[in-house]
Order: C-alpha cells, then sequence, then structure tokens
C-alpha cells in the first residue's frame, strides 16, 4: 500500500514539470483564446475589451477573405500526398541495391532540418520570374512565356505546393525505408511464386503492409500543413493578391497587422476546428485502405 | 550476360537516377552557397555558373561585419536555442519516463490532453502569449521565445515511445531491488535512452535555430533578433542584393548542416525507431 502510494507520488513529480509548462504556455493561451474569440479586443491601444457574442462569428461567415483563405490551405494539402507519394518512391529506390546509399540518404533529407525562410529566399530567386535560372531554361528549350511563378496569382500556389513538397519530402522517405525493410520476404516471395508481376506485389503485398505508416504520415503531414508558416510568409508573405494566403497567415495578418486580436482569434478557432475535422475525416476514412494485422 | 552482370547494370542504372534526383534536392542549397560568392551581375548569368569566375567574400563580409550584424543574431539565436533544448530535454525526458513507465491515476487522461494538444495550431496560440507576456513583463525579450521551447510535447510524444520499448523487466527488477524511480531514471533509463535524447537534443536545437514565426511576434527591438529575423531584415533592408542575400541564409544554415554531418546517424535512426516502432 505504501509502495504504491509512493509510486503515485513518483508519477506525478515527473510528469509535474512539463505539466505546468504546458498548462501556462499551451492550456491556458488556448482556454484564453477561446474567451477572446467573442471579444472585440483591439490590442493593447485599444483600451476597451468588450464582449461581442457571436458577431466575430457572424462576420467570419461573409468574410471573403476568410473563406479564400480556407479554399487556399485545402488547395495547399495537395504537397502531403505529393510529398508522402515520392518519399514512398524515394524510399524503395534506396531499399534496392544502390551505390552510395548513405550518401543519397543524407541529401534527401538535408532539406527537412532547413530554415524555411533561408531556403525560401533561394527558391524565390530560383523561380524569379525574368531572370531566374528555371525561367531561363524553359526559356531556351522553346517555352515561349514561361509561368512568372511567385509572381503570377496562378502559379503562386503550385509553385508553393512544390517548395513545401521538397521540403518535407525527407521527412516521409526516412520513415517509408524503415519500414519498407520490414516487409517480411516471404510475402514477397509467396506473391512471386504465385506469379505476381513486380508492380503487382507492390500493389498487393507492400502497399497494404506498409498502410498503417502511410496512414500516419498523411495524418501528421494534414496537421501540418494548416500550421505552416514560415515559407509562404518568406516568399509570398500571402499574396499576390491573397492568392497563397493561408489561414495561419490570415491569423497573424489579422492579429499583428490590422491589430484586430479579437477576430483573429475567432480566425484561430476554426482553423483548429478544421484541423479536428479533417482528423476526424481521415480517421474513419482509413478502415477503407488501412490494413492492421 | 550473366545474372551477376545483369544486376551490376541495374544497380548502376537505378543509382544513377537516384543521384539526379538528389541532385534536384541540393541544388537549391548549391544554387545558395555559389550564389553567396558571386557578383550582383553574375547571379542570374545563363547558362548557371555553379562556380562563380571571380569568387568573392564581398558579400559574406557584409554579413558579419555590415551594419546589420549576424554575430549579434548568432548570439541571441544560440542563447535561446540552448536554453531551450537543455529545458525540452531534461522536462521532456522526465515526462516521458513518467507517462511510459511509473503507474499513477490520471495518466492516460493526462496523455490524452498531450494528444491533443498536439493538434493546436501554434498560431491560435500567438494573440493570448502575446498579452500574458506582456503582463508578465516578459514580451519583447528572449524569454518569451525559450520558455515556451522548454516545455516540448511532441518530444514527450516521441521519447515516450520510444521508453515503451525498452524491456519492462528492467523496471520491474530494479524497483524489486528497492531502487526508487530516481535512481532507475537517473542510472538506467538515461543511459539507455541516450541516443534518443540525442536525436530530440539535435530535433530541438535545429526547430528552436528556425523558429521564425515566435521571434516574428515576440520580439520588436532590433538588438534582440534572432538569426532568421535578421534573415528577413536583410531582405527587407537590401531587397535586391541578391549576392547578400544569399550569404546571409548560408550564415543562417550552417549550425544546421554541422549538426545534420555529425549527428546524421543518430536523427535517422532516432526518429525511425520512435515514430515507426513501439
Amino acid at each position: 500500500m505504501k509502495w504504491m502510494k509512493r509510486q503515485q507520488l513518483a508519477g506525478y513529480l515527473f510528469v509535474l514539470p512539463s505539466i505546468i509548462g504546458v498548462t501556462v504556455f499551451f492550456l491556458i493561451p488556448l482556454l484564453f483564446s477561446f474567451g477572446l474569440a467573442f471579444t472585440n479586443w483591439l490590442g493593447p491601444t485599444g483600451r476597451d475589451l468588450r464582449f461581442v457574442g457571436l458577431t466575430n462569428f457572424r462576420r467570419l461567415l461573409f468574410d471573403g477573405i476568410f473563406w479564400k483563405a480556407v479554399r487556399n490551405n485545402v488547395f495547399y494539402l495537395l504537397h502531403v500526398p505529393l510529398s508522402v507519394g515520392v518519399g514512398f518512391l524515394v524510399a524503395s529506390g534506396l531499399n534496392r541495391r544502390v551505390f552510395f546509399r548513405n550518401g543519397l540518404r543524407a541529401s534527401f533529407f538535408l532539406p527537412y532540418l532547413i530554415s524555411a525562410v533561408a531556403i525560401g529566399f533561394s527558391w524565390m530567386l530560383l523561380f524569379h520570374p525574368t531572370q531566374g535560372p528555371i525561367n531561363q531554361l524553359l526559356v531556351s528549350l522553346g517555352v515561349r512565356n514561361p509561368p512568372l511563378w511567385l509572381a503570377s496569382t496562378k502559379y503562386a500556389m503550385p509553385t508553393v505546393i512544390i517548395i513545401a513538397t521538397w521540403q518535407s519530402m525527407g521527412f516521409n522517405m526516412i520513415i517509408f525505408l524503415a519500414v519498407l525493410q520490414e516487409v517480411p520476404r516471404h510475402l514477397k516471395e509467396a506473391a512471386q511464386i504465385d506469379g505476381a508481376k513486380s508492380w503487382q506485389v507492390v500493389r498487393y503485398v507492400t502497399l497494404p503492409y506498409i498502410s498503417p505508416i502511410t496512414f500516419f504520415l498523411l495524418v501528421i503531414g494534414t496537421m501540418n500543413a494548416f500550421k505552416s508558416f514560415g515559407m509562404i510568409q518568406a516568399v509570398t508573405g500571402g499574396g499576390p493578391v491573397n492568392s497563397t494566403l493561408i489561414l495561419p497567415l490570415y491569423v497573424y495578418r489579422t492579429a499583428f497587422r490590422y491589430y484586430e486580436m479579437g477576430y483573429a482569434s475567432t480566425i484561430a478557432i476554426m482553423l483548429f476546428v478544421i484541423i479536428f475535422l479533417f482528423t476526424m475525416l481521415q480517421w474513419y476514412g482509413q478502415r477503407r485502405w488501412v490494413y492492421y494485422d | 550476360m550473366t545474372r551477376n552482370g545483369k544486376q551490376n547494370i541495374g544497380q548502376m542504372v537505378l543509382t544513377l537516377i537516384m543521384i539526379a534526383a538528389a541532385l534536384i534536392m541540393i541544388i537549391p542549397l548549391v544554387w545558395m552557397i555559389s550564389t553567396s560568392f558571386k557578383t550582383q551581375p553574375e547571379v542570374f548569368a545563363y547558362p548557371v555558373k555553379w562556380l562563380p569566375e571571380r569568387p568573392t567574400w564581398e558579400a559574406h563580409r557584409k554579413v558579419w561585419l555590415g551594419a546589420l550584424n549576424f554575430v549579434k543574431y548568432y548570439r541571441n539565436s544560440l542563447k535561446i536555442a540552448v536554453l531551450g533544448t537543455v529545458g525540452a530535454i531534461t522536462f521532456g525526458s522526465m515526462a516521458a519516463y513518467g507517462f511510459a513507465r511509473v503507474q499513477f491515476r490520471g495518466r492516460n487522461l493526462l496523455f490524452g490532453l498531450y494528444l491533443l494538444l498536439m493538434m493546436v495550431p501554434p498560431q491560435i496560440l500567438f494573440v493570448p502569449k502575446f498579452i500574458m507576456f506582456d503582463w508578465a513583463g516578459i514580451y519583447n525579450t528572449h524569454w518569451a521565445l525559450f520558455l515556451p521551447t522548454m516545455f516540448t510535447i511532441i518530444g514527450v510524444f516521441y521519447m515516450r515511445q520510444h521508453f515503451l520499448t525498452l524491456p519492462k523487466e528492467l523496471t520491474e527488477a530494479a524497483i524489486i531491488d528497492g531502487a526508487g524511480h530516481f535512481t532507475m531514471f537517473r542510472k538506467i533509463f538515461l543511459p539507455l535512452a541516450k541516443p534518443t535524447i540525442v536525436t530530440f537534443a539535435i530535433l530541438d536545437f535545429t526547430w528552436a535555430w528556425n523558429n521564425y514565426e515566435d521571434a516574428l511576434v515576440f520580439l520588436i527591438d532590433e538588438d534582440l533578433y534572432t538569426v532568421p529575423l535578421g534573415l528577413n531584415n536583410f531582405l527587407l533592408e537590401y531587397s535586391i542584393d541578391y549576392p547578400g542575400m544569399m550569404a546571409a541564409a548560408t550564415a543562417s544554415i550552417i549550425p544546421i548542416v554541422l549538426v545534420f554531418l555529425f549527428g546524421q546517424r543518430y536523427i535517422i535512426e532516432g526518429l525511425v525507431s520512435s515514430s515507426v516502432k513501439g
């Protein structure tokens, strides 16, 4: 009995520092922002903080920029399956007999660790609309009017998606590489003996076997896509004409450019709700394609 | 042709394809470094000169010794990243041990809360943290950056995963011997979990070093700027000085590239073992 009590106490002592920090820096601010979402607070200079009920939420319904940011954010999600897909292909390549495996693996993974601002600037020059090497290459290949990339409302988001895929792929690749090594040999060999072609082995043996990991990567990737900030803020700041404005940027802009801190909290709450809905959606969708043994 | 010969050719072809793909991955980095040694007119010369004809240190000199001096930003970033990482590893490994290895009431509920909080986008915390930091008098100080960094949720999650994979007998045997949890944590778990802890030290350091948004929101004085903010500032001040911009960007990634080169094995294996197994 006494031992049990000591055990309890030890448990609390171990988690206590972390719990205090998480409460102060995550939980309280989170609850606080739920409250702020119902106020008209305009930042430290605007004195009178009033509760305005659902006014902010009503405003949100008719805020064209908010809905544009939602649409943009969903479009931006496209980089998640791309990055998971490319990550899988690269991992499959590295999982075969290949020279320089470690060096290759390192070069595929490195971008994942690099500062989004630094690398964003490098991509900005590469994609420079008139003089950038990418467009000069396209022109020399005979493309008459190459896309203006980050400078065009039409191509800015696809460009951002390319950069995001490039940066997030390494993580997916590393995880796939580890799981691929665990696919049991006898399963693949059994399929081959039954006359399966190599793509059929991938389709009917490998993919189902690794599907729980694919699912995990898609869920994490989606969550991160709704939290992205640095790279887009650095390369376009949400422009041109809001074409790359995603929700995290809109929250920041509303709070710290327009100082509408109450309304910014409302948008942030909606962002949280959207992340939650997408996660649930994926959770329920998984039974259609994820296999657990 | 023999089976072996065919295999070798296949291996060569695959290697070539993979090298081509890897080149695409590192071109933006190579471009960054190469441009930082160029003169302005040479930047957009086509075909691209990957090796500048007359490499110059001019841009790097401007970054390190110019009006916006990176030495200052480096000092600030280093201070924040080191303090934040030390805290994150200390508190994080303790919490991970508690959640993975000690039975106590409310454990699952508390851990469930952590999982829920992992979904919270950091932007939702901007405004309330801004207000709280203002009240506490730490807005526009480094405290506003390294204090929250000391409490990592994702780190607790991953380290817990790893602690769960260590054999159960380890704890049971020691408990029967009368060793308390604190002795066990210090004498047995920390040494065993060293690779994981090193991994998270590296990752936390990287995240803290690259943290741009919190610095953007919570710092005003240029004297307090961290490297990503300084980098951004450089762009605002000298918008079309491309070699300068790339030299600043290069300066900002050096510590991360070094850490990666030395800790590669740890990072990769640590990430894998805590997210795949367990």
